[in-house]
Formats: structure tokens, sequence, C-alpha cells
């Protein structure tokens, strides 16, 4: 932004700011101001469960509650290890099964979108509403017969029944389809056909690429869906060392007296690959963007 | 088109089959898992079971549970008023907020975007459990952070008196709504914020650059050309917050030590299901609740997709 | 011993596995146990589970229902027996191999019944409990010229010193009114009588027995005695900590929690007094029981027999972590006699094995939970709203029989 330069005084034209001035007007001031302070409220609560996390129990249920460290992280560590002998290995698990799911999703998942946004099919607005129809059925009352279907198959207890039921999720597609959608140009896609690519090609060649934002997304809240779910856990995994780590935070509440030092370490150990994934995720969002014009 | 392109040497799908296979491994893996469980409970909507007594329990109601939940459930009406009403106040407030926060973040910040982003998005990654600690400390009455900041904006001169003087039991109905509101909008803010902000940046960079050398002010960049071209996305994230909060669970549950708190102010209608099927033990008539709010939704989604749904 | 040993490990290969389902702190008391049965049982590894108290209760109701992903043995918890004791997925531990019905004598009887449903079939076994007590500030009372015993003599008289505690100290008698309503609703019932129930299904709420303990509640928050926390939460734990609550009636575990974590630095003051007006009521108490899918019934069933009937092992867990025991052959040993310093050297122990034995053996429904949810909220009404306690009862009736309408 080239700073322009002052004029010559009385020629009638105004003088512009200097600098600094130019570049922060009030109005960005204050909007900044906004936005920061809304970060830092956000942040707040996450900050204080950093902050018990370092503190005893009788610190944190204590008046007013710690808001700065404390030095208890040790005690809250070790003993977050001796109810939890598994707890790295139940991170590894959930790293595995998001992982895998998000995986899954993201190519399943923009393949189905790509059908329906970009190819005409018969039926392809009736299967589509069947596809939504699936997000809006509610959660816990599958709980019954997924435990049956699982111990036909033989996968309880295995990771496998978390992956297989959710490699390709209706949100997927109804995100990658609203993005393949609205930012594929059709002339690019029709061009390619008469060129006599086949259509996994396009889907390959063309559309994957311009889609890496969506991706990115998709992936990210792929990944922590499937980080933060309980309920399938709950109902198919029974032993400790297979848990993931939601269901063994829980497993640290008991009647009374729950450690809530230790389980708030828990919680920050188990939050930080989701902020590294979110800070590698978005960084990709950018990347994606300033790659390469849509046209 | 059902001309059949091939390659030399090798034998290619008929273009025409191409689509279906595309979306066949959703379809399959619904039909290998996600069927079941949906037939499973239908026909449990029309039968009373009760769970731990074993799968041979269960016996012929027809259309009982419907009945019953459409006309004597006084739990479910309740229910479904603090559902809507914390979908509004909830939810609402959420998309006014990200909108214009994605545009600012996309426009005015430079180098501290990402930060502020993943501050913003922090609340939708953190585990429950320790969210729900946190604000139990927060929302103390005596005690609590937010009653004392409250405390501390009545002392202000002029916009004092909009706030209380006594502090707010949260416990009280009426309150818990309003903080699980609270609570709902914090999670949620940010994932709908990083939601419009990826949208927006897809946006051509030429668009913001001939509306800047138009001389057109921000606000109406961003009322008149950010917004009709992000509507996609409105519409995908609308749906989404819709399904979302008719279907809330997890905040209200845990804010409220899974009982709703005093007077079942903040029982939603996906918790009045746990309560039927886990307490009351009565797994038949959870079920025809959970479709008549499958029901619901879908007509919510529907109307949406009217409004604000593109047609192709 | 040593030829069983090696008979033992010759035949089997692969190490036994018996799965067993519990939750926080009863696994505590399990794994105590789990170095005895090793000894007993070389070659069998114990998988202990751990889940959240409801999210076990949740996953074993699913379980049990789907017929799959059972354990080997399941823990209960006493405010779910109503539910689970009638699953036929659950093993009649009065039939052979078991035959547990002789040991019925060991246990108090309340336990005792708790475990066996209308059928008379015996469903699991009690490995703990919980009796009732009525912890109090000495101090406090001391400063208002208060006694125990005008705690404990009757209810008018618990008001009346709740009243006059407040005007001397500041202090608020009792967290919240409606611990006061639990307590009186228990009072007066015999064997066999249920709390919200009748032995056969009908709701009791709309009986003078409730109606009095609505007014006792109701006289209670007038009276300003109550502070209106819930248990559990923050203030809750500092109105303990600053002396703004003097008593909390509670099970006896209680003193343990006030001692380790909620008000560590009241120690000495407190004292334990048995419930007012001869109340006896447990709260809480564990099971364990065996799934009829289990393999490993066999050895379910030694563990089982050694948590639940093994004297030692209770009272080794009464020593390391506060768990009562319920058999009653260890309710008599030394440690109940010595001296709490927590509680200014009361051997308060000997005061809680005397409620336990006091205390009736009442019918647990299975909608007691959804009774008790409704009559809760019924006196929410009545202390916030001034809603009318006979309105209030009555709409608590009509609330009850719709929720229960299911009952077979």
């Amino acid at each position: 932004m080239s700073t322009l330069l002052p004029t010559q005084a009385g020629s009638g034209r105004a003088v512009p700011l200097s600098g600094w001035r130019r570049r922060w007007p009030l109005p960005r001031v204050i909007g900044h101001a906004i936005v920061i302070a809304g970060a830092l409220l956000m942040f707040a609560p996450f900050y204080l469960m950093m902050v018990f996390a370092t503190h005893t129990n009788a610190e944190i249920l204590s008046v007013p509650p710690p808001l700065w460290f404390g030095d208890a992280l040790r005690d809250n560590l070790s003993l977050l290890l001796e109810r939890l002998p598994f707890f790295w290995r139940n991170l590894g698990w959930s790293f595995y099964v998001a992982g895998a799911v998000t995986v899954l999703n993201l190519l399943l998942c923009s393949l189905a979108g790509h059908a329906f946004a970009l190819l005409d099919f018969p039926g392809r607005d009736r299967l589509f509403a069947v596809v939504l129809a699936t997000m809006l059925l509610p959660g816990f009352l599958g709980m019954v017969p997924t435990v049956l279907t699982m111990a036909w198959l033989g996968w309880l207890n295995e990771h496998k029944a978390l992956i297989v039921p959710g490699a390709c999720g209706a949100l997927g597609i109804f995100m990658m389809r609203q993005y393949i959608g609205s930012t594929v140009p059709r002339e690019l896609v029709d061009a390619a056909r008469l060129d006599g690519c086949g259509e996994f090609g396009i889907f390959w060649r063309i559309v994957l690429p311009l889609t890496l934002p969506a991706l990115g997304t998709l992936g990210l809240i792929t990944f922590i869906g499937s980080w933060n779910n309980f309920m399938g856990p709950l109902v198919v995994i029974r032993d400790m060392d297979l848990y993931t780590v939601p269901l063994a935070l829980r497993a640290l509440q008991g009647s009374g007296q729950t450690p809530w030092g230790a389980l708030c370490a828990g919680a920050a150990v188990a939050v930080l690959p989701l902020l590294l994934l979110f800070v590698v995720a978005s960084r990709r969002l950018i990347d994606g963007l300033t790659a390469g014009a849509v046209k | 088109m059902t001309r059949r392109l091939t390659w030399p040497h090798r034998w290619r799908m008929p273009r025409r089959w191409m689509p279906y296979l595309f979306i066949s491994p959703f379809f399959v893996l619904f039909a290998a898992f996600g069927l079941f469980p949906l037939l499973f409970s239908i026909v449990l909507s029309l039968h009373n079971w009760d769970a731990s007594a074993g799968l041979g329990a269960m016996q012929w109601a027809g259309l009982d549970n419907y009945v019953y939940a459409l006309t004597r459930d006084d739990g479910l009406r309740a229910s479904l008023f603090n559902t809507l009403w914390l979908a509004l106040a909830g939810c609402v407030p959420q998309h006014l907020v990200a909108l214009p926060l994605a545009y600012y973040l996309h426009t005015a910040f430079r180098r501290w975007r990402n930060g502020v982003v993943g501050l913003y998005f922090l609340p939708f990654i953190t585990s429950t459990v320790a969210v729900s600690l946190v604000f139990s400390a927060l929302f103390s009455k005596d005690f609590g952070a937010i009653n004392a900041a409250l405390r501390g904006l009545h002392e202000l001169p002029l916009l004092g008196a909009l706030f209380p003087s006594a502090p707010i039991d949260w416990d009280q109905a009426e309150n818990t709504r309003w903080m699980i509101a609270i609570v709902v909008f914090w999670r949620y803010v940010g994932w709908n914020t990083v939601l419009y902000l990826s949208a927006i940046q897809t946006l051509p960079r030429d668009l913001f650059e001939a509306a800047r050398v138009d001389g057109v002010s921000e606000r109406q960049t961003f009322l008149h050309i950010v917004l009709p071209q992000l509507r996609p996305m409105i519409f995908f994230a609308v749906t989404l917050a819709i399904i979302g909060s008719l279907q809330l669970f997890e905040e209200p549950f845990i804010l409220t030590s899974g009982t709703g708190g005093s007077g079942q102010a903040g029982k939603t209608v996906a918790m009045h299901l746990y309560t039927v099927a886990f307490t009351d033990g009565d797994f038949g008539t959870a079920s025809a609740i959970a479709w008549l709010l499958f029901l619901l939704i879908a007509a919510a989604t529907w109307l949406n997709n009217r409004l604000l749904g593109r047609q192709r | 011993m040593l030829l069983t040993c090696a008979a033992a490990g010759g035949v089997s290969a692969a190490p036994v596995r018996l799965t067993v389902a519990s939750y926080p702190d009863l696994d505590q008391a399990l794994k105590l146990a789990l170095p005895a049965f090793a000894r007993r049982h070389p070659g069998v590894e114990v998988n202990v589970v751990t889940l959240s108290h409801k999210d076990h209760h949740t996953a074993m109701t699913t379980a049990l229902a789907a017929g799959a992903a059972l354990p080997d043995l399941i823990a209960l918890d006493m405010d779910f027996m109503g539910k689970f004791v009638d699953s036929a997925g659950l093993e009649d531990l009065s039939r052979p191999p078991y035959l547990a019905r002789s040991q019925e004598s060991r246990f108090p009887r309340y336990a005792w019944q708790a475990a066996v449903n209308r059928r008379g079939e015996l469903k699991a076994l009690p490995v703990d409990t919980g009796p009732g007590a009525l912890f109090y500030r000495h101090d406090l009372l001391a400063r208002a010229g208060l006694q125990e015993a005008d705690l404990t003599r009757s209810w008018t008289g618990f008001v009346d010193a709740g009243r006059a505690l407040k005007a001397k100290t500041g202090a608020y008698l009792v967290a919240h009114a409606q611990d006061l309503k639990d307590i009186r609703i228990r009072a007066g019932l015999a064997d066999g009588e249920g709390v919200f129930f009748d032995r056969q299904g009908r709701t009791q709420v709309q009986t003078e027995r409730f109606r009095r303990a609505f007014e006792l509640a109701l006289r209670a928050r007038d009276g300003g005695i109550d502070a209106g926390v819930r248990a559990w939460s923050n203030e809750w734990s500092e109105g303990f900590r600053r002396g703004a609550i003097a008593t909390q009636m509670m099970g006896c575990w209680l003193g343990g929690h006030l001692k380790r974590w909620i008000a560590p630095g009241t120690a000495g003051l407190w004292r334990s007094a048995p419930l007012p007006e001869g109340v006896a009521a447990a709260w809480g108490g564990s099971f364990y029981a065996i799934p009829v899918h289990s393999r490993q019934k066999a050895l379910a069933w030694e563990l089982l027999q050694l948590l639940a009937l093994d004297r030692d092992q209770q009272v080794a867990a009464f020593r390391a972590l506060d768990a009562f025991p319920v058999l009653l052959s260890a309710q008599e040993d030394g440690f109940l006699s010595e001296p709490i310093d927590f509680l200014g050297g009361q051997p308060a122990r000997l005061q809680w094995r005397d409620a336990a034995r006091r205390t009736p053996a009442l019918a647990i429904d299975r909608y007691d939970p959804v009774a008790d949810e409704v009559v809760r909220t019924e006196l929410d009404l009545v202390l916030l709203r001034r809603k009318s306690i006979d309105q209030a009862l009555a709409d608590a009736r009509a609330t009850i029989e719709r929720r229960v309408r299911r009952r077979a």
C-alpha cells in the first residue's frame, strides 16, 4: 500500500493522514478490539481448563477458582496414568480411528459429491434426498442394533466397528456436493470429457485439486467428530487398553469425587493433536487458495 | 450420454454406470450398518420393550407409543419448547456473528488471522467433560466469574442499569436455558466462522478489487456482493445448524448433569428421549419420539431448502 | 497346592481371561481384591473395565438388551438395582451351582432384599453399603447453644434449631430443603414397603408421609435455614469449607470426602449423629451380578464370593477405601471401634453399623428414579413458586402414573 505524498499546502487538495493513522482508522481499531476481545472470551474457558490441570481438586473447587498455574501438574498426570494406565495407547487409538475415518471420508465423500454435483443420472435428486435424510436420524437408539450387528460380524471390541460404519458420512457428501457444485466450472469438466478423459480421471485430476479448501475443512471436522465421539466406543469396546480418549477421560468420573485436575490434564493432552491439526489444516486452506486461480 | 468411451487395450465401464459407482460406497455402508438400526427402531416404536430384560421381552403395542407421545407426553411438549427456544437463542446469534466476523477476518486481519481463527475454533475441539467443569465453575452463583463480571458491569454509569444487581442463580429454570444457550454459542460460533471464512476465501479476488476501485464501502460490499455469493455455504451451514440444534443433547446434558435443570428447563427433546429410554426404561416410546423428531427435522430442513436452497 | 498349580499350568496354553465391568471408585475395591484372587487362581488374567458411573450402566443396559458385548461380572449401583434385577440376562444365584440363598443371614436385610426380584430370584450379591448419618459441625452448634439432641429428637426441633443457628452464627443448617424431604419420606417405613410405590406398584405420593415431607421442606425454606445449594456443586463444598453450612445428611462415606478434599481444614470439628427421629436409611450400595452369556461363570462366581462373602476382603476395603462393609461379620471387626480423628475422636463407625442394622428392607421399584425425579421437580415448584402442596402431590401422582403406564 503506497503512501500518498503530501501535497502542496494551499493547492486546494486535502492533506492525507500520515502512514500509521491511515492504516488504522478508528473503525478498524474498534473492529479489531471487538474481534480480539471475542477471541479472548473464546479462549478463556480453555485457558481455565489448562490452569485446572495444574491444581489439586481442593484448589479447583475453591473460591475463587485459581486463575494462574499451580504446581500439581505432575501429580495430576501421575494420577491420570494410575487410573488410566493405557492413556497413551488410548491416544494412539483415537488417532488411528479418527485418521482412518477422515481419510476414507475425504475420498469417498468427494467421489459421491462429484457424482451428485456434476453428473446427471436418473434418480439423482431422490437419492440425494435419501442421503440427506440419513443425517436426520437420531443417534443413540441405534446403540442396541449396532451391538447386535457387530456381534454378528464378530467385530465387537475391534476398532473396525468404529471405522467402517462411519467411512462415508452424509455430512461429507452434502458438503462436497455444495462445494463442488458451486466452485468447479462446468466448462472445464465438459472440456475434459470431450478430450476423452474418464470420469475418474476428471475427478482425480481436475475436481480434487480444486476442492482442497473444502477437503481441508471436511477433514478437520471429520477428524474432530470422530475424535470426540464416545457413543460408538461406549457400546462396542470392552477393554480399557482399546478405549478412545473421550471414553477414557469419562472413566475418571465416579460418584462424588472426580479427579478434576487429572481429568483436565488428560483433556489438555487430548486437545493438543486437534490444535496441531487445525494449524496444519488452516495453513493448507490458505495455501490451497493462493495456489491457482479458479479460472 | 450412452456413448461408450474406450481407451485402447482396456475396457472402460460404461459412462452411465459411473455415477452409481461413485455413490455406491455410501449406500453399501448404509445398507450394512444404517438400515438395520433404522428398521429396528421403526419396529421398536411399535412395541413395548424393557431393554434390560433382553430381546425376547418385546410386546406389540401398535401405534400406542405414538399416540402417547403426541397426546399425553407433557415432558415431550416441554422439551420441544426448550429445544426450539435453544435453537433460536443459541443458534441464530451464531450465524449473525459468524458471517460478519468471517468477512472481517478475511478483509481486515492479515498477520494474525490464523491465530485468531484458531482461538475462535478452540471451543469446538475441547472435550465436553472438561468444558462442563469449567463452565460450572464460571456459572457458579456466588463464586463464578460470570456473575462477578455482571456485578462489575452493573457498576458502570450508564449501561449499568441493563445488568442485574443480584447474582443470578444459573440453576433456576429460565436462567439455565440462557446458560446453555451461551455455552452452545461459545462452542459453535467458531465452527461457523471457519465454514464461512473458507467459503469467502474461495471468492475471486477481483470481486473485492472491483468493489474497492468502485468506491463501495466495506459494509455494502459485505451485504450486497459477498453475502449473495455465500448463499450455498449459508444454506449448508444453516441446514447443519437446524439439524444440530434440534438434536442438541451433549451440552445441556452435561451442564445439567443429566437432570435437565430445575423445572426441566434445560431438557431438550434428545435428552427427553434418553430419559424415556434409560430412566423410564421404555425403549418403544423413545423410538416413537425419535421418529417424531425425525419428521420435525425433515420438515424444518425442507423448509430451509425452499428458502435458501439454490435451484440448479 | 503345587499340584493344582502345575495341572492348571499344563492344561491351558493361553491365560484365562475374566472381564469385570465396574466404575470408580468401586473399581478400587475390586483391584484391592485381585492379589488374593490371583493367589487362589493363578493363570487367570482379570481384565478390569472401568467406565463412568452413568456410562457404565448405559453400556450394561445396551449389552443386556442385545445379549452381546457382556463382561463376566457386572457391578451395579443400588440406584439401578430396580431395573437390572428383573433382567433375564443375569444369573439367578439361588440356583445351582451357586446356591447363594444360604448366605442370606450374613447380610443386612435391606442389602439382600435389593438383589431379590419379585419372582424371588436372587440376581446379585451386595459388596458394600452406605448407612446414612447426620454429619454436623459441633463447634457451630455449640456457639449457638445447641446440642446434638436438638437436631435428632424431632423434625420440628430440627427446624427450630436451624433458626437458632442462623440467628446466632449466620450459618445454614442444611444445604437444600430437598435433603429434608428425601429423609422424611423414608421415615416410618417397614420391611417390604416401598418409598414411592407399594408392593403392587401403586403410587404412594399422595399420602400423609409425602405431605409431611413437603411441609417440612417448605418450613425449612421459609425459616431460612437452607442454603439452596445443590450437592457436589462449588457452593456446596465451599459452604463446608467456610462453615456456612452446618450439617449434611448423607452416607457415612461423606466423612471421608470431607476429610480428603471438601473441607480438610475443618478436621476435628465434625461429629456424626443418627438421622433425626430415628430414621434409618442407606445411601447407595454396590452389587455384582453374573450375566447369563458369560463364558467364565465359575471363575466369576469365585471372584464374586471373594468380594461379597470374604470377611477379610471387606475389612481391607473398609480400611483402605472407606467402603462400609455389608457383610455382618465384617461389621464386627475391631476396626469399627477405632476413633476417627476427623470426627474429633468419635468412634462413629459403631453408630453407622447400628444404622445399618436398623435400616428397613424397603421394596425397590424399577420406577423409583422416575418418581424421585418427578417429586423433586414438584417440590422445586412448591419451594420457588409457592405451588400448593396438595396440587403438587396430585400433579406428581398424575405424572408418575403416566410415565409408569408400561408397568407389567
